[in-house]
């Protein structure tokens, strides 16, 4: 993995956060907040274990076995909080 | 060992020992039943969870993810630097991540001390019970990590790794990696979502 794309992917991530939260500072949470920071939180995770993990050229029982991981764990989250705004 | 596919050389294993991929998903299973506990229980106390949320430093817990994804960033410069053979830059890297480590612990350290010095403690609501166990049981991952991380750096600085030879690095730095990747979730979960 390059030096430079290393870089970009951090920079991607910081302001990702930022992102999450200047969400959590404007208000009030909807449906559409929960999902938005969901998504955020899974392409940061998706981006920390393919390329700081450096999984993106392992083969996919792997790969598949971590960002399994990632996408259940989120989707139960997601669905906690969906019963919650009902 | 190594597959081709589609032009792509697949590694069969993922970087650093297996013993400590078989740590990591350990891990990972352990914090997936957290997360879900959190998140379900939530559902029961809604006002509880919505009102005690308010009460934590979401601004402490930006601080620390951006912290901890540093320290991500560095361990992966530091893993790159040692596969061009640049021993004493890949050191430097390793350092900067332990020092990411301690930063996280410093700005915990004072996000606790603040609520604590408010008599809040385990017991002090189902919210603040998962809240402390939560991020303490993370917390003590970050503590881990940084021992780990110090000690592949004490190797790294006496030229114990090259770009032939830096599997105990790669171990360490996929360790540091899980750390940061859990509190991708955990900070969301913990301090923005209401």
């Amino acid at each position: 993995m390059s030096a430079h794309f290393l870089n970009v992917i951090w920079v991607a991530l910081m302001v990702a956060t930022l992102m999450t939260w200047f969400i959590g500072k404007s208000g009030q949470m909807t449906a559409n907040t929960v999902i938005a920071i969901l998504l955020i939180a899974a392409v940061k995770g998706w981006l920390i274990v393919y390329d700081f993990m450096a999984l993106r050229r392992v083969k996919l029982l792997w790969r598949g076995i971590v960002l399994g991981w990632l996408l259940m764990t989120l989707a139960l989250i997601l669905l906690a909080y969906w019963l919650g705004l009902k | 060992m190594t597959s081709h596919t589609a032009g792509h050389k697949l590694h069969e294993y993922p970087p650093g020992d297996l013993a400590i991929w078989v740590f990591i998903l350990a891990e990972l299973f352990a914090f997936f039943v957290l997360f879900s506990a959190y998140a379900f229980t939530r559902l029961k106390h809604l006002d509880l969870f919505n009102e005690m949320q308010r009460t934590l430093d979401s601004d402490a817990g930006m601080i620390n993810t951006l912290l901890l994804i540093t320290g991500s960033w560095c361990v992966a410069r530091a893993v790159a630097a040692i596969k061009a053979n640049h021993a004493v830059a890949s050191a430097r890297w390793l350092l900067a991540t332990i020092g990411t480590g301690c930063g996280f612990l410093v700005v915990k350290y004072f996000e606790y001390g603040a609520k604590f010095s408010l008599g809040i403690n385990l017991d002090t609501n189902l919210f603040y019970t998962f809240y402390i166990a939560l991020t303490m049981f993370h917390a003590m991952h970050v503590l881990l990590g940084m021992t780990i991380l110090g000690f592949v750096w004490k190797k790294a600085a006496q030229g114990g790794y090259s770009a032939h030879d830096h599997h105990g690095m790669e171990t360490g730095a996929s360790y540091w990696h899980m750390v940061d990747l859990v509190w991708i979730i955990l900070f969301p979960l913990v301090y923005i979502m209401r």
